[in-house]
C-alpha cells in the first residue's frame, strides 16, 4: 500500500516514444495549437481571463441559477454533475456575450501571431 | 456493514449545509486506506497562483492527457488516486475514467480532477465530497501561500454567545404585591403599540429624531433601558459623589445641567429619561431637548441649529454612551468584544480584512470593530466590461454588478451592496500595498468579510458622494431594494474564506462544526431611516416596524403606513435585528 502511495505523488509522464509515435502520425493543427497554449502557460491565463469576464457579466450567476432551479426540480439527491453540465451547456454556450468572445478571440490571435 | 456505519457517521452538517453521505466506493476506499487516506495527496497539490485554485502539481510545460485516448484538450481529466493514471470523462462521449474504474481491480474508482482538485467517483460518475480530502487541499493551498498570516489584532476572545434557554417570566404573589405597591399600571388607551410617540422638531433636528426613533425601538436597547439597567437617578448618585456638593439635588441628570460640567454629562441617562417618557403612555409629542443639549456638549463641533447628517449623529451618540462608560470603569475594554457598554453590546461587530500580495501570496489579516457597515451604492450601471483588474478606484467599483445584472436588471439591492462589500478587490498599480514578506509594495488583493455579527446591524448607505475630481458633492437618489428578512451567512468570514478555497469542507475562521451559526445570522428588518431632498437641505423620516405593522415617524407625527410605502422608500440607514424568537418585530412581543 505504501508503494501505491508513492506512485500517487505525481501523474506519470507518458513514455517518450509513445508521444513521438503519436505526434509524428496525426497531430492536427488544432492539437498542436492546444499543446503550444498549454506549454506556454497561455491557456491558464486565457482561462483566468475568461473566468473573470464571465463572472463580471453575470454569466456565472445565470448558470448558477439554472443549476439551482434544475436541482430543485429533480431533488437534491437525484442530480449528478454530468446532469448539470448537460443541462446548462447549450444555454451557457449561447449566452456568452459577444464582447467576451471577441476579446478572447483577439487574445488567441495575438498569441498565435507571436508564437509562429 | 462497515460502509453503512461510515455513511451514518458521515452525514454531518457544516456551516448550515448538509453534505451527502459518501458513495459506497468512497466508503470502501476509506476503509481500505486507514484513517488518513488522502494525507499523501497534500504534496501532489498546489495553488496555481497566489489565491488561485488548487490543482494537481505538475510542470508548467507538462501536458496532461488521457491515458486511453491521448486526448489533452478535454476539459475534464481525472487522476486515479490508486495508480495516478489519468483518464478523461467527457459525457455524452465515452468515459475512459469509468472504463479505468471497471477494468482495474476494485480500488480504482476514486479520482481527482487534475485542474480543480476535486474528488470524483468514476463508478458513480459523480462528484463526491470528503472532509479529509478537502482538508488536504486547503492545507496544501495554505502552505503554498506561505501561510505566515499576521494577525495584528486578533480578537482572542471569540467565544460564541452563550445560549440561554428562554423562560417566560410571570410574577408570583410576592412579586405582584411588590409591583402593585411600588408602581401604577401604565395606561395605553389606543390600540397603537407602546412607545410610539412623536418627537418634536427642535429646529432642524429631524436627523436626531429619526435616529432616536430607531434607537427607541431597537429591541435589545429598549429592553435594557426599560428593565432599569441604567437608572439615571442611581447613575447620578454614584457619579455625583466626587464633584457635587451635599445639597443632594435629586434629578441633576435629567433636570437642568447648569451647575454640572462635562463630568456630569451622561448620554445614557438622557436615553433613560427619554425611554421613560416615550413609554409612559403619554401620546403627545415629546421634546428631546435635554438630550439634544447633552449631545451638543458631547459633540461641540456639531452644536448648532443647522441640518446634520443622521449617520454622523448616530456614530457620535453611540461614542458618547461608550466614552462615559469607559471613563467610569477605567478598565481597558476592547471595543470589538462589545461587552463594554450597552451601545457596543448592541451594535458592535468585527470586520475582517485580508490583503493578499499577488506576488508571493502573503496575507495580512486585520480585525476591526465596527458599529455599522457603510455600503457603496454604485453610481452608474452596467459598467464597462473591461478592466475590473486595473480600474479599482474605490468610488467607481460599480462596474458589472455581478449579482443584479443577471436577474433583475438595473435595481440595486442591499444584498448586491453586501456582495460588493465582501468582493475581492484588486489594489492595482496605483494602490500598491506594502508586502511584509517581499519588503516592497506589490499589487494585492483585498477582501472584507464579517468576523462577528452584531445583535443589531445598521447598514449605512452612502448616498452622499464627494468627488475630488469635480470638487463637488452630490446626493445619489438611486433606489435601493432591501429585504424584510436578511441572511448574513454569505458575508461571514467563514463563508468568504471557504469560497476562496473552493467551498471545501473545512473549518474556517470562526466556524465550529457544531455551532448553531445559522440561527444567529438571520436578521429581520425593524427600522428604516429615509432621506428626501438634497445634499444640503432635506428631511429625515423613520419607518418603524412594531408588531408586524409599519409606522411612519415624521418628527411629531406618527402614522400607520402600508409596507409597500416602506419598500419604496429611499433608505439611508437600515436597521436589522438578529432573529431570535423573543425579538421578532414581525410579531407582537407584548403577550399580555
Amino acid at each position: 500500500m505504501t508503494h501505491k502511495r508513492a506512485s500517487v505523488k505525481r501523474p506519470p509522464t507518458p513514455v517518450a516514444d509513445q508521444v513521438h509515435a503519436h505526434s509524428s502520425q496525426q497531430l492536427t493543427l488544432q492539437e498542436i495549437i492546444n499543446i503550444k497554449l498549454i506549454e506556454s502557460g497561455e491557456k491558464e491565463r486565457l482561462k483566468e481571463l475568461l473566468r473573470e469576464r464571465l463572472i463580471e457579466c453575470g454569466w456565472r450567476d445565470e448558470m448558477k441559477a439554472l443549476c439551482r432551479a434544475f436541482t430543485r426540480r429533480k431533488g437534491r439527491n437525484n442530480v449528478t454533475v454530468d446532469d448539470l453540465v448537460h443541462v446548462i451547456t447549450p444555454k451557457g454556450r449561447a449566452s456568452v456575450p459577444d464582447s467576451v468572445k471577441a476579446e478572447l478571440l483577439q487574445s488567441i490571435r495575438s498569441f498565435l501571431a507571436s508564437a509562429i | 456493514m462497515s460502509s453503512k456505519i461510515n455513511r451514518h457517521h458521515y452525514h454531518h452538517r457544516f456551516n448550515a449545509q448538509i453534505f451527502p453521505p459518501p458513495c459506497p466506493h468512497l466508503a470502501e476506499f476509506r476503509a481500505r486506506n486507514g484513517s488518513k487516506p488522502f494525507r499523501a495527496l497534500q504534496d501532489c497539490l498546489r495553488a496555481k497562483s497566489p489565491g488561485g485554485r488548487a490543482a494537481i502539481r505538475r510542470d508548467p510545460s507538462e501536458v496532461p492527457r488521457c491515458g486511453a485516448c491521448g486526448e489533452s484538450a478535454r476539459p475534464r481529466l481525472y487522476a486515479c488516486v490508486a495508480c495516478a493514471a489519468i483518464s478523461c470523462h467527457a459525457p455524452p462521449g465515452p468515459s475512459h475514467a469509468a472504463v479505468h474504474a471497471t477494468s482495474m481491480p476494485p480500488g480504482h474508482e476514486i479520482a481527482v480532477d487534475v485542474d480543480r482538485a476535486e474528488l470524483f467517483c468514476c463508478a458513480c460518475r459523480d462528484q463526491i465530497y470528503d472532509r479529509d480530502f478537502d482538508a488536504a487541499v486547503v492545507l496544501s493551498q495554505i502552505t503554498t501561500l506561505n501561510s505566515a498570516t499576521i494577525q495584528s489584532t486578533k480578537p482572542e476572545n471569540l467565544r460564541k454567545r452563550r445560549r440561554v434557554d428562554y423562560r417566560p417570566w410571570s410574577p408570583d404573589l410576592r412579586d405582584r404585591v411588590l409591583m402593585e405597591s411600588g408602581s401604577s399600571p401604565l395606561d395605553y388607551g389606543s390600540d397603537m403599540p407602546r412607545g410610539l410617540r412623536g418627537l418634536n422638531n427642535l429646529g432642524n433636528t429631524c436627523f436626531m429624531n429619526s435616529v432616536l426613533q430607531a434607537l427607541l425601538h431597537t429591541p435589545p436597547l429598549r429592553n435594557y433601558f426599560l428593565s432599569d439597567r441604567h437608572n439615571r437617578y442611581y447613575c447620578k448618585q454614584k457619579n455625583g459623589v466626587t464633584n457635587t456638593n451635599a445639597d443632594g439635588k435629586r434629578n441633576a441628570c435629567t433636570g437642568d445641567g447648569n451647575g454640572e460640567k462635562n463630568a456630569r454629562l451622561c448620554l445614557a441617562c438622557d436615553m433613560d429619561a427619554m425611554f421613560s417618557a416615550v413609554f409612559s403612555g403619554d401620546r403627545r409629542p415629546y421634546s428631546p431637548a435635554k438630550f439634544l443639549y447633552s449631545w451638543w456638549q458631547h459633540a461641540s463641533n456639531l452644536a448648532s441649529y443647522e441640518q446634520q447628517d443622521a449617520h454622523e449623529f448616530f456614530i457620535s451618540m453611540l461614542d458618547g454612551i461608550h466614552e462615559k462608560v469607559e471613563k467610569d470603569l477605567r478598565k481597558p475594554h476592547n471595543q470589538g468584544h462589545g461587552d463594554c457598554c450597552i451601545a457596543h453590546r448592541v451594535f458592535s461587530g468585527i470586520l475582517r480584512s485580508d490583503v493578499m500580495c499577488m506576488a508571493c501570496g502573503f496575507t495580512s489579516t486585520t480585525y476591526d470593530p465596527c458599529v455599522d457597515i457603510s455600503l457603496d451604492l454604485e453610481s452608474h450601471h452596467g459598467g464597462s466590461a473591461k478592466s475590473a483588474s486595473t480600474k479599482t478606484h474605490h468610488s467607481c467599483n460599480g462596474e458589472a454588478d455581478s449579482i443584479n445584472s443577471g436577474q433583475n436588471c438595473g435595481i440595486s439591492t442591499l444584498m448586491g451592496c453586501l456582495d460588493r462589500f465582501t468582493r475581492p478587490e484588486r489594489l492595482g498599480a496605483d494602490q500598491k500595498f506594502f508586502c511584509q514578506q517581499c519588503q516592497v509594495r506589490q499589487e494585492s488583493l483585498k477582501q472584507m468579510s464579517i468576523r462577528k455579527l452584531p445583535l443589531v446591524s445598521c447598514f449605512h448607505i452612502k448616498r452622499f458622494e464627494h468627488s475630488s475630481i469635480r470638487k463637488m458633492s452630490r446626493k445619489i437618489d438611486r433606489y435601493l431594494q432591501f429585504p424584510f428578512s436578511l441572511d448574513m451567512t454569505p458575508y461571514l468570514s467563514s463563508s468568504i474564506l471557504r469560497s476562496r478555497f473552493g467551498n471545501r469542507i473545512f473549518p474556517f475562521d470562526g466556524d465550529e462544526p457544531d455551532a448553531s451559526n445559522e440561527m444567529s445570522s438571520e436578521f429581520e428588518l425593524f427600522a428604516v431611516v429615509t432621506h428626501t431632498g438634497k445634499l444640503d437641505a432635506g428631511h429625515y423620516v423613520t419607518y418603524l416596524r412594531l408588531s408586524n405593522q409599519w409606522y411612519k415617524c415624521d418628527d411629531a407625527w406618527v402614522t400607520q403606513v402600508n409596507e409597500n410605502i416602506v419598500r419604496a422608500a429611499q433608505g439611508y440607514m437600515i436597521f436589522y435585528v438578529q432573529k431570535m424568537f423573543y425579538y421578532k418585530p414581525s410579531e407582537n412581543q407584548v403577550a399580555s
